[in-house]
């Protein structure tokens, strides 16, 4: 959802610079500044192509980022070697467009390449204290992107939780199940894991788009915690297997389990996809098994297989 | 490894960026653009000492305001020096941040961009003004980008990567998971409590974490309080464990074990441990209440 919004908002925003450019040739007209009519008029179709290309396939939408940043670039460039005293101002606007519109690694790149060509452009302004204000401004608003890159990765390392669904993610999954079957050893009690696949799951994205995807995740999820109690574990194993790890529960207990989730899940249909498939096996925790043999044997006993 | 490889990119970057105010100070025509240019040195400076990979200091936000005043002193004081920094907000606005702070962000970059267009003409303070507003707006998407994922995130997260240790939301949801566990396992479960000092606190949160069970869980609950579930198959262990543990731990200031059956809340406890007389309470020596 969040991805749709933000292709609608950058659309807009692309559209409405289109409307910018338009805005400038007319006032170059009215100025009886016939030169410099040509570049925003050429660039306009150019600026409204990328609006339309970034609702597109994620492939075309980051063609799109480009297109607006060379429009961008060209229309600095033509107001650098003016006489305007403005020349240092518009300066900053490139770098902080290519940080804006790229990933951090290209947009740094291009920024460290292009800084040359850009003093060289204002080189009627060009004096060390420039150069230095310039290079300040691409490393120090270089860090922006870098800070979210750097926050993004430590919730990824320590949030247990996956992104798409609610369930745990694949590391958190194992740290649980390890400490599970520690307990279970401890106190003498049995372990089961229920073993689900959801074959859909890929032909959900493909077919029908994101939202299925999501939305066939979260009916499992769902269906999961109303039919499994407080301290029983669902887990991310795979992008379509997921375990539910079983504490003190015996093979028939496991097997009642399954049974039941079964019938929930046959009861639930999806608006693209139709009721729902899921394939699902047991498999319980051996007496004196280590952990990581159980998890070996967990990960060889693909559910769709057994 | 890769992240902390990263974060060591991220102090070199941070030591890069604060070397350029630092030698753009000399050429300072006032004192005040010099003490600015020091003071934006000296932050990036310390900021790349603190960075860490980890959840263990969240960024206060006074310290996340500074950059903010700062950039609008320096276009504030020398507009003609630096004029292609007031692009630098689109950067600003896009940190990880709350709502209000975006707002006093944008507001700070219109005042700077105000000061600026004193000197331009029309059309090109209308342009200017758009694009700038674009390029906010394309800033704050980016920033609004992470926000959902903070928010409810922050209350579940590990405080450290690979380490047992949670945030004190999270033991209020465990507490009665595990008290319905314990009671139908039939084992002895308890909620220790620990003050601790300040300086202290880190290394005996991960003593802490390597001394219980893997599951066991442990808990942050402030600044010197750390706490942790307790599981043993009866009382008497249980105190055995608790003496091991202080043995092993180290010095504490206080402590005080409650059985889970008797945990009313999280802030009572913590309360309890305020208030009570002597530096450790166990269950057995003052019974309950």
């Amino acid at each position: 959802m969040g991805d749709t919004v933000h292709a609608r908002i950058h659309a807009l925003l692309y559209a409405l610079a289109a409307l910018l450019l338009l805005g400038q040739a007319g006032w170059h007209y009215l100025a009886g500044e016939y030169t410099r009519i040509l570049l925003p008029a050429m660039l306009t179709p150019v600026v409204l192509t990328a609006a339309l290309m970034r609702l597109g396939q994620p492939e075309t939408a980051r063609l799109s980022a480009y297109l607006v940043l060379v429009t961008g670039y060209l229309l600095v460039a033509m107001e650098l070697p003016g006489p305007s005293s403005l020349a240092p101002f518009w300066l900053g606007l490139p770098p902080m467009l290519t940080l804006l519109l790229l990933p951090l690694g290209s947009a740094m790149l291009l920024n460290l390449t292009l800084t040359p060509i850009w003093l060289l452009l204002a080189d009627a302004w060009l004096t060390p204290d420039l150069v230095l204000g310039y290079l300040a401004l691409v490393v120090v608003a270089g860090l922006a992107p870098w800070e979210i890159l750097h926050q993004r990765a430590l919730l990824k390392a320590t949030d247990p939780m996956d992104e798409e669904c609610d369930a745990m993610r694949r590391s958190a999954l194992h740290d649980r199940l390890q400490s599970e079957c520690e307990r279970a050893e401890l106190l003498g009690q049995r372990l089961a894991v229920l073993l689900i696949h959801l074959p859909q799951l890929e032909m959900a994205r493909e077919q029908f788009g994101s939202g299925a995807h999501r939305a066939l995740l979260s009916a499992l999820c769902d269906t999961v915690a109303s039919c499994s109690r407080d301290h029983d574990l669902l887990g991310r194993e795979g992008d379509a297997d997921f375990w539910l790890v079983l504490p003190d529960t015996s093979e028939s207990g496991a097997l009642l389990v399954r049974q039941r989730l079964e019938l929930a899940l046959q009861r639930r249909v999806l608006l693209d996809t139709g009721q729902l498939e899921a394939r699902l096996s047991v498999c319980c925790l051996r007496p004196e098994e280590e952990p990581a043999s159980f998890v070996r044997r967990l990960q060889a006993r693909a559910p769709h297989a057994a | 490894m890769q992240s902390k490889y990263k974060v060591g990119l991220l102090r070199l970057n941070l030591l890069l960026a604060a070397l350029q105010p630092a030698l753009l100070a000399p050429a300072s025509a006032s004192l005040t653009e010099a003490l600015l240019l020091w003071l934006a040195a000296g932050w990036l400076a310390v900021s790349a000492l603190l960075v860490e990979f980890s959840h263990r200091r969240p960024a206060l936000v006074p310290w996340q305001l500074l950059p903010s005043l700062l950039l609008t002193a320096l276009l504030l004081t020398a507009p003609e020096r630096f004029p292609l920094w007031l692009w630098a907000w689109a950067g600003l606005v896009m940190l990880p941040q709350p709502a209000w702070m975006s707002a006093l962000n944008l507001l700070l970059a219109g005042l700077g961009w105000g000061w600026l267009a004193r000197g331009m003409a029309p059309e090109q303070t209308l342009l200017s003004g758009a694009l700038l507003a674009g390029l906010l707006l394309l800033g704050l998407l980016r920033s609004r980008d992470l926000a959902p994922l903070r928010g409810a995130a922050r209350r579940r997260v590990h405080l450290v990567p690979g380490m047992r240790l949670w945030p004190r939301a999270q033991l209020a949801r465990d507490l009665a998971r595990e008290r319905a566990r314990s009671q139908r396992d039939g084992v002895h479960g308890e909620l220790v409590l620990l003050r601790t000092g300040r300086r202290r606190f880190w290394p005996q949160a991960q003593r802490l974490c390597e001394l219980t069970r893997r599951f066991e869980h442990c808990y942050r609950l402030d600044g010197r309080t750390l706490a942790a579930l307790l599981l043993s198959r009866d009382a008497e262990q249980a105190a055995r464990r608790r003496a091991d543990l202080l043995g092993r731990l180290g010095p504490v200031q206080r402590l005080r074990a409650t059985p889970l059956a008797q945990v009313v809340s999280v802030s009572d406890e913590c309360r309890a441990l305020e208030q009570q007389p002597g530096s450790t309470r166990f269950p057995k020596e003052g019974g309950h209440g």
